[in-house]
């Protein structure tokens, strides 16, 4: 690349002289200097020396003639743009046809200036020099979007390592003071008091909530860590697959969930299932003093699925609307209901990942409706992102 | 099976190995469990080294994935890839529940892969029923030199 030259103002230019002509050689340099550039050159008087000077310096440009002794021009820009891709070439020469002039530029040449019309030589070179500038700077850029890709993968491997470390190295312990703490009730029930029991109850609820809440987070972290499998998915058999992992719940608590015919939607299956059985197990766990009644519909406008998850449970004030799909919001205390804030906050992650959006509509003691939207995607667009 | 049954239990966490060794001998009398803390131990007591010249091999071993020295996956790849030793039963018995621990067990030949349990009733009854459907309701090979 061009830098200051040690004259204040002058511009220094390594450029390598493709011309056999010692006469033109000198004119070129001329011009060159006049306008304004510290010229430092190289000549090259035919196709060996070419490849010889090619191969043993960088050149900010190259001003080749297209006839040279032994080779036509077209052969010579071919081996500069072989040795020296970056390095821009104009084409300094006698009458040149247009046919040729356009396909020295077609295989690559940044210009061509008549040996007759040197005048022009500085718009031609400052125009190379620029451009060349600009794509040094578009390489500089891509190479950074590159760096800050391979970081954002090395940093979503530590995540991962992070992940599994938490599922590992932080389950083990818990589950040993989960497990002797149990132990300790189980021998030693006869020797302790009312309050000893107690302790114990606290101490094994504690760690088991450590273990849910883990388990939770991981499942959080999961949803952005796989990546979407998206495909065509029949929302009935989602729901069905989310009923069935609930179906415990939906024994316990008598709860009638009852769905119209959902539609096949592009999605990814595991998180559709996900979606449907948290917003569903919501509607069984805050029920009211009524058997839960749960109803899911969905309908469509011109781009858009939207599903709704109605129940008849105690509602949602409207001030907590948008709070409650943040991670770790609870109203409620663990007595009341228990639970740690993840589930609603993975149904926001889910939703939004596959491009749509969730959103609550209720008021207190009157139930709740659950609405996301999922845009419509053309079948034959399945793809999977990472 | 007429003579005592031998359970090798490979794992570091004290708290882990004693508890299922309580619940493993609580419910059989003719039966010998086998600790060792490590996968170089673990490899020792399968090849009769140094002190473990004299042990038998065991019927069923229980095997933690993340061991100090040797890994886990290591020592479950030495016993499927050495004749004598392919036949015994492994199950990984472990806290990890990732994904790639458990296809990586199963890809290197162990024959289940049991999560360990994060209360005590469940905890207990995993025991329970690896015990009962290993060494009670499976048929294990017979070895040889017992004939």
């Amino acid at each position: 690349m061009s830098t200051k030259g040690t004259e204040a103002d002058k511009e220094s230019l390594r450029v390598l002289l493709v011309e056999d002509n010692p006469a033109d050689v000198e004119l070129i340099r001329l011009e060159l200097q006049r306008d304004g550039f510290q010229v430092q050159s190289d000549v090259a008087e035919d196709y060996a020396q070419l490849e010889e000077k090619l191969g043993g310096a960088d050149y900010d440009l190259v001003l080749a003639d297209y006839n040279l002794p032994g080779c036509r021009g077209m052969e010579a820009l071919e081996l500069i743009q072989r040795k020296a891709l970056q390095t821009p070439v104009i084409l300094v020469t006698g009458a040149l046809g247009d046919v040729t002039a356009v396909e020295c530029i077609k295989r690559g040449a940044s210009d061509y200036v008549l040996k007759d019309h040197l005048a022009r030589l500085r718009v031609a070179v400052g125009r190379a020099l620029q451009e060349t500038r600009l794509q040094t700077q578009k390489r500089e850029a891509e190479k950074q979007l590159a760096d800050k890709v391979e970081e954002l993968a090395r940093s979503n491997r530590e995540l991962e390592q992070f992940a599994y470390v938490a599922s590992h190295d932080l389950q083990e312990p818990l589950r040993m003071v989960a497990n002797y703490t149990q132990l300790l009730a189980d021998r030693y029930q006869e020797k302790l008091d009312a309050n000893a029991e107690k302790y114990i109850r606290y101490a094994v609820d504690g760690a088991v909530r450590m273990q849910t809440l883990i388990q939770d987070l991981l499942a959080y972290s999961r949803v952005g860590r796989r990546g979407l499998h998206l495909k065509t998915v029949d929302a009935n058999l989602a729901v069905d697959e989310a009923l069935q992992n609930l179906r415990t719940a939906i024994e316990e608590s008598q709860a009638v969930v009852s769905h119209d015919r959902l539609p096949c939607i592009v999605a990814d299956n595991s998180q559709l299932v996900q979606l449907f059985q948290n917003l569903i197990g919501n509607a069984i766990k805050f029920c009211g003093p009524e058997p839960p009644a749960v109803t899911i519909s969905a309908r469509n406008t011109a781009d858009h699925w939207i599903f709704s998850v109605l129940d008849n449970g105690i509602g949602i004030a409207p001030e907590h609307a948008e709070t409650i799909f943040v991670i770790f919001q609870r109203l409620h205390t663990h007595a009341e209901y228990p639970g740690n804030g993840i589930g609603l906050a993975i149904c926001k992650k889910i939703v939004e990942q596959h491009g749509g959006k969730i959103w609550v509509e209720s008021e207190l003691g009157k139930g709740s409706t659950f609405h996301f939207i999922l845009p419509i995607t053309k079948p034959g667009t399945e793809r999977r992102t990472t | 099976m007429t003579s005592a049954a031998e359970v090798l239990l490979v794992d570091d966490n004290p708290a882990d190995s004693d508890l299922t060794c309580e619940v493993l001998t609580g419910g059989r009398e003719q039966l010998q469990v086998r600790m060792v803390s490590d996968g170089v131990e673990a490899f020792a007591y399968l090849h009769h080294l140094g002190k473990y010249s004299g042990a038998a091999l065991p019927d069923l071993i229980l095997l933690d994935l993340n061991l100090p020295r040797r890994d886990g996956r290591a020592v479950l790849a030495d016993i499927k890839q050495n004749a004598s030793l392919r036949k015994i039963p492994v199950v990984v018995f472990t806290t990890s529940q990732a994904a790639q621990d458990i296809a990586r067990s199963y890809e290197l030949g162990a024959n289940s892969y049991v999560t360990k349990p994060g209360n005590l009733r469940d905890f207990v009854s995993a025991v329970k029923s690896l015990e009962e459907f290993w060494l009670r309701f499976a048929t294990l090979p017979v070895e040889e030199n017992h004939d």
